[in-house]
């Protein structure tokens, strides 16, 4: 839940934005598949994940995405102030997995209140970090004050 | 078999999608959401509305069994209003080969009623070579 709405003001280059965490369990990724309409049998059947190269199933990427514009929209306090995101998927999210997403600002436009923020979700296993989500881009615009 | 490269700028049939407030609830809980909004990746159920003409497309031949999403991109005009009944309308952007797989981008649109366009869609999915 967002605690205030941020303001352009707010915001410089380098600012970070609070980190999101989320343990991903089995029931999550199965609510997220009926949720979405995204049935792939990948993320709901480990003989067929197993099959196609993974351990067992994986969380669909858009859940990983899903959690990062849930970062933003945390810290922005306005969904409508998100105005694009645009992520490459890099690497498997299991269930049990804790994954972290964080954005930073990268650059600023004062005249139209917009920001770009580089944006990533990571994950930590056995003391290695991944990112399921690395060089992510996101813009968020903002009303007048 | 290859995807059909010849099928760049394909439209498919306009599907319609509805912004049902049991469905926002249900994917508001698998994103551990607890604040009042409809998530702006909601968008992604609305694709899902035109993905069975993409993966049904024998024109196209896509190994739906050998597909992994690699790319998304979201373009949001306006938010989601609950119980509003979108037109969601997607093409096939690319087609694309590379090193032994295969790249679709298929660009969606979600329109409202009046016709505007409330989010872009963009996402890039690879067929991994046979």
């Amino acid at each position: 839940m967002p605690e205030l709405r941020r303001r352009f003001e707010d915001l410089f280059v380098g600012y970070e934005i609070p980190a999101h965490a989320a343990h991903i369990l089995r029931q999550q990724i199965k609510t997220y598949a009926d949720a979405s309409g995204d049935q792939n049998p990948l993320h709901q059947d480990d003989d067929f994940a197993r099959a196609v190269g993974f351990p067992g199933i994986i969380a669909h990427g858009m859940l990983t995405m899903g959690e990062l514009a849930h970062c933003l929209t945390d810290w922005l306090g306005d969904p409508a102030a998100l105005v694009r995101l645009k992520v490459q998927f890099r690497a498997p999210v299991f269930v049990d997995d804790s994954i972290v997403a964080e954005g930073r600002v990268k650059s600023l436009d004062p005249k139209a209140r917009t920001a770009v923020l580089d944006v990533w979700v990571s994950v930590e296993r056995d003391g290695i970090t991944e990112y399921p989500i690395r060089k992510g881009e996101a813009v968020v615009g903002f009303a007048e004050p | 078999m290859t995807m059909n490269a010849a099928l760049e700028g394909k439209v498919y049939p306009d599907a319609t999608f509805t912004v049902e407030p049991d469905r926002v609830k249900l994917f508001r809980a698998a994103l551990g959401e607890e604040w009042d909004i409809v998530p702006p990746t909601f968008a992604t159920a609305a694709e899902f509305a035109a993905f069975p003409f993409i993966v049904g497309d024998a024109e196209l031949g896509l190994h739906f069994a050998r597909v992994v999403h690699a790319e998304q991109e979201y373009e949001w005009h306006r938010p989601f209003r609950l119980g509003e009944a979108l037109t969601v309308r997607s093409r096939i952007a690319s087609i694309r080969q590379k090193a032994g797989n295969g790249f679709l981008t298929i660009e969606t649109e979600l329109l409202d009623r009046d016709g505007e366009l409330v989010v872009l869609a963009r996402a890039t999915m690879i067929e991994r070579g046979a």
